[in-house]
């Protein structure tokens, strides 16, 4: 069964006097526990894909369906808590909170409900598994780009989501780290059975039996 | 979610300190007035214990000097049972006495604490009815009357009917100095307007706001004032026993709409009403430096936010609803509200002391619980309502909008 399904999906962006369609209906179906690839050149509409399979933004026409529920018809309160327990995105600018430690950091999406000692467990053992355990009470400011992207995984990993969706998360980094990255997502990913999406134009990172879409001009090539 | 609030304020410390000053002024300075004002208050409350009569006033006049009473109501009030004494009063602010205005001295004083003294020194003339008055087993100003040998004198007698005498407080006697600087005293002469009165008597009620008044028979007050032969403030009225008060005053005032009862309490704190209109310009002034720190901190909120639209659009990724986004913000400028509020209360706490040091004449500045708590509970509010409009714009932004905002 699909785990992300979008039905011709379209997004148009205002832009100077009327709008400006980036998508021009894109249906996909990614299945579960599968780790999908989105290529294509910059500007072609990978990242404005990615924020509607994440709920962060609305598609103009067409139908997003993650897990058996349509996208499209929640309300925002839905779409929040949608984001907080089955989504986990991980972004090229790393995007941390500048105030935060890093174990705070991974527990940002439980702050507002307040931070039971049990959470605060499994923070510490996430970021573990990413190799940061030495690195527990440092700000984003006292680590390195692969370190603070580290830190955005073991943040979108630690509320075991259905869905991961990375948008270029090796674009600001060195090629041997932006493997590191990788093997860690990876990892990952296997063991908590996950479904992976990445947004990506370095094709390196592609394996065998990976799903790769490829987006050309807001549209799917085939 | 409060550590991660404070920690926001923290890092930018200059422009968390400059709003917490901003809000913590005006903070200082309602608790300061408040605090006044209380100590106002409390001086009264030292002198009512003694009294046991109550005052008819015309409704809705805050003191007996703005008062009138139609004098055919003394025997109709004199006539209900369980009413022993009605002693009948005529009140007015004084002409200037040795030629000195009041407001005159008072703007031209040096100190703003004399010039506070000064405002609630206005002097005030009561008339008396002096045999009534002598019936009366509470009468305020005869028990206050300084028994010789200390300064002599003695208090208004039946003979003193229509002359130019006149009891006047210590307070005034110490003001009002004979030219080679020796205080007044009995047989000194004092002039109250255009005319010369001997001062018979001296009076000393421990409260600043009762020394203020000139005690002389109604006759003479009357014809200082140039008011009609008949002409009345107040009445001073003792009931048979005074547990009854409350319930005759209810009588009265259901009997006759146009009268008043009062405790002598409630009249006394109305001599220092006159401070009243200053009050209001001092709330004024402080309600503005409300409104500056209130923009001072909407300001700082607003330039924290705009410079973290893309981490608020990091927490909206990550599954904070705009509700919790508009929690953090309003906790942030709540927090600043709350410090300002501790600022400001600890300032005015030792301002009072420190100007309890200095006062004298027995005013006192008090900053009771009470008071210290509604400055922090404006503070509070000033904190959120500042912080509202700020934390509804973070709160508006999309998580899409946000985390692709370039500052
Ligand atoms: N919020 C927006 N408003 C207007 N145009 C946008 C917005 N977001 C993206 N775009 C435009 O949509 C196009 C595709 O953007 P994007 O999805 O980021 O491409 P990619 O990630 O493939 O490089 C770009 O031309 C971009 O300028
Ligand atoms: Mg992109």
């Amino acid at each position: 069964m699909a785990m992300i399904e979008t039905q011709d999906v379209k997004k148009s962006y205002p832009s100077g006097e009327g709008l400006m369609e980036i998508l021009h209906g894109v249906s996909l179906s990614i299945p579960a526990g599968h780790c999908a690839f989105i290529v294509g050149p910059s500007g072609s509409g990978k990242s404005t894909l990615l924020h509607l399979i994440g709920a962060m933004d609305q598609p103009t026409s067409g139908r997003v369906i993650i897990d058996g529920a349509d996208l499209t018809t929640m309300s925002e309160a839905q779409k929040d808590i949608f984001r907080r327990d089955k989504i986990g995105i991980i972004f090229q600018a790393f995007n941390l909170v500048g105030n935060l430690t890093a174990i705070e950091n991974v527990l940002v999406p439980f702050l507002p409900r307040g931070i039971t000692p049990e959470l605060r467990d499994r923070a510490t053992e996430m970021l573990k598994k990413v190799g940061l355990g030495h690195r527990l009470t440092h700000r984003p400011n006292k680590m390195s780009g692969g370190e603070q992207q580290r830190v955005a995984i073991a943040r979108a990993l630690v509320k075991h989501p259905q869905v991961v969706l990375a948008d270029e998360p090796t674009g600001q980094l060195d090629s041997h780290t932006g493997e590191e990255i990788f093997r860690i997502l990876r990892n990952l990913q296997h063991e908590s059975g996950t479904t992976l999406v990445v947004v990506t134009h370095d094709r390196r990172f592609i394996q065998p039996g990976d799903l790769v879409l490829e987006i050309e001009d807001g549209l799917l090539k085939h | 979610m409060f550590r991660f609030a404070w920690l926001n304020l923290l890092s930018r410390p200059v422009r968390t300190i400059l709003a917490l000053v901003g809000l913590s002024i005006p903070v200082l300075g309602v608790v300061g007035l408040l605090s006044l004002s209380n100590g106002l208050r409390g001086l009264v409350g030292d002198t009512v214990k003694l009294v046991q009569g109550v005052m008819l006033l015309r409704t809705n006049t805050p003191s007996p000097i703005f008062s009138d009473i139609d004098p055919k109501l003394v025997s109709e009030i004199r006539a209900i049972p369980g009413i022993k004494h009605v002693a009948p009063e005529f009140w007015r602010v004084a002409p200037p006495v040795e030629n000195t205005s009041t407001v005159l001295r008072s703007l031209t004083a040096g100190s703003s604490e004399k010039r506070l003294a000064n405002f609630l020194e206005t002097p005030v003339v009561l008339g008396m009815d002096i045999a009534e008055h002598n019936r009366l087993d509470s009468a305020v100003y005869q028990r206050a009357l300084i028994k010789p040998p200390s300064v002599g004198g003695r208090f208004l007698e039946d003979r003193d009917k229509g002359l130019n005498r006149v009891v006047i407080s210590k307070k005034f006697a110490e003001q009002y100095a004979n030219k080679d600087g020796s205080p007044k005293k009995p047989g000194d002469k004092i002039r109250i307007g255009s005319d010369e009165f001997e001062i018979i008597g001296i009076y000393e009620t421990a409260s600043l706001l009762l020394d203020v008044v000139l005690v002389m028979d109604i006759g003479t007050a009357r014809r200082l004032l140039k008011a009609p032969d008949d002409a009345l403030s107040a009445l001073y009225v003792e009931m048979n026993d005074p547990g009854e008060n409350d319930r005759i005053s209810k009588i009265i005032e259901d009997r006759w709409d146009e009268i008043d009862s009062r405790g002598m309490n409630e009249v006394e704190a109305s001599f220092g009403d006159i401070m009243g209109e200053i009050d209001v310009l001092l709330m004024m002034a402080v309600g503005l430096a409300f409104g500056v720190g209130a923009i001072g901190i909407a300001n700082t909120m607003i330039m924290s936010i705009m410079e973290r639209v893309p981490e608020i659009g990091v927490l909206r990724t990550n599954g904070w609803s705009s509700r919790q986004v508009l929690s953090l913000i309003t906790l942030e400028s709540l927090i600043l509200g709350a410090i300002s509020g501790l600022v400001g209360c600890a300032l005015a706490v030792a301002a009072c002391w420190t100007a309890n040091l200095y006062l004298t004449d027995g005013i006192r500045l008090i900053p009771t619980p009470a008071i210290i708590v509604r400055g922090m509970a404006l503070a509070l509010l000033t904190g959120i309502l500042a912080g509202s409009y700020p934390a509804w714009r973070a709160s508006r932004w999309s998580p899409m909008e946000a985390i692709r905002y370039d500052p």
